[in-house]
């Protein structure tokens, strides 16, 4: 009776020790590289330009991530991980549309200066 | 008195349930840190005319996690970075949504800017227009003044018409037959002036001109006579134009005597010829003649 008792418990117990080695969290490798892949395109369309903080931020992020994947923080490392993913993607899309607003701007100046070209043309002659 | 005591204690009761169950309704759903912030500026984008609309996936994509962030969770670290990836996907709708926005309006930009380049070669093709109607204007104007020195000419022609006169590279010579005079006189005919007065009328209507008047005689006769009496005549017509108000420095009066004959003296038909006063008005002046008013 007693011998039962100690395998059923024995038994339970190696299996809850078993389970626990086996969730030992892995490296987030997925949400590492796509983080990364988000900073490459961020550099790639001129955020070190025209969102340099928010690019800053990201890499900041990242460098975290990667030192918290050395400590072996996969939790932390994960969530890093994606914070630096966010945040690139936010540089990304801030340079774009600082680069946008700058086309605009450019074309609004341009018309403008052909109207004034115009004016000073007309009114010299008239 | 124990009533009342009784009904203070079952209003005590009450009062602490209620309380409790107040408590507990105050704490149960409590929202993360800063997620209540994060849907504030999702709802500021959402409900931003411009924005609202032009980038609806990262928009969908940031509510979702606001969502997320919303959630109530024990651990402080993953409602944080909840907070924090919510946050930047709010941000980035935001930003996406302003580009869209900058690329539509470039649509107007350009038209704009083709309006202003179309008004532009409107205008210079007005102000060449205007020219060219200025141009014409001018010609219209030097048509005008050629017009005006035409009818000039021919009314000139029309005088000299009147006046018989033929034009010669001396100018125009206006011949006065004899008939103005008696024989061996100088006074002028009276009722002979006709031809006379249609000079006066010439020379007051172009007063830029001047006349040179000659007196010839035939070879009837001796050299100092017929001098002296062609000098006569000539002054004698001078005396008349003066007199009708033509400006004496404009006339000159020279005897010519029996030179220049214009026909042979040995005829009666030939000497007649030879007796004349000729006229000569100067050439046209080089300056645009001005008729006088």
């Amino acid at each position: 009776m007693i011998s039962f008792l100690k395998k059923t418990i024995a038994v339970p117990a190696v299996l809850v020790f078993a389970a626990a080695c086996a969730s030992a969290p892995p490296i987030p490798s997925a949400n590492l590289q796509a983080a990364q892949l988000s900073i490459s395109n961020a550099e790639r369309v001129g955020a070190a330009t025209h969102a340099s903080a928010e690019l800053a931020e990201a890499r900041d992020k990242m460098s975290a991530a990667n030192h918290a994947v050395d400590e072996k923080k996969m939790v932390a490392a994960q969530q890093l991980a994606d914070e630096a993913r966010a945040g690139a993607e936010l540089a990304a899309a801030r340079s774009d549309a600082v680069k946008a607003d700058l086309v605009n701007q450019d074309m609004k100046r341009s018309t403008a200066t052909l109207i004034e070209e115009m004016q000073r043309k007309t009114g010299d002659s008239r | 008195m124990k009533t009342s005591n009784y009904t203070g204690f079952c209003l005590s009761v009450v009062a602490i349930t209620a309380g409790a169950v107040l408590a507990s309704c105050a704490t149960t759903p409590k929202q993360p840190l800063g997620s209540a912030e994060v849907r504030a500026k999702l709802t500021a984008l959402q409900s931003d005319a411009t924005l609202a609309t032009r980038a609806p996936v990262a928009t969908k994509d940031a509510e979702l996690a606001v969502q997320t962030a919303e959630t109530p969770q024990p651990d402080l670290a993953l409602a944080a970075h909840r907070v924090y990836v919510a946050d930047h996907k709010v941000d980035t709708a935001r930003a996406l949504a302003q580009t869209k926005f900058a690329e539509e309006q470039r649509t107007a930009l350009n038209e704009q800017s083709e309006k202003a380049r179309l008004d532009s070669r409107t205008r210079e093709v007005d102000l060449a227009k205007s020219d060219a109607m200025t141009a014409r204007g001018d010609a219209q104007t030097a048509l005008l003044a050629a017009d005006a020195s035409r009818q000039q000419a021919i009314e000139l022609q029309r005088q000299l018409e009147i006046l018989q006169a033929r034009p010669t590279d001396r100018g125009l010579v206006l011949t006065l037959g004899d008939t103005l005079f008696a024989t061996g006189n100088a006074e002028l005919k009276s009722g002979a002036t006709a031809n006379l007065d249609r000079i006066t009328a010439f020379m007051t209507e172009y007063p830029q001109r001047t006349a040179a008047i000659e007196g010839f005689t035939d070879s009837m006769g001796s050299d100092e006579f017929n001098q002296g009496l062609s000098q006569r005549r000539a002054d004698s017509v001078k005396r008349y134009l003066v007199g009708q108000g033509v400006g004496t420095a404009r006339l000159s009066a020279t005897g010519r005597g029996e030179e220049s004959p214009v026909a042979d003296n040995a005829s009666v038909a030939g000497r007649q010829q030879n007796r004349r006063v000729e006229v000569v008005i100067s050439p046209m002046p080089l300056a645009p003649e001005s008729k006088q008013q």
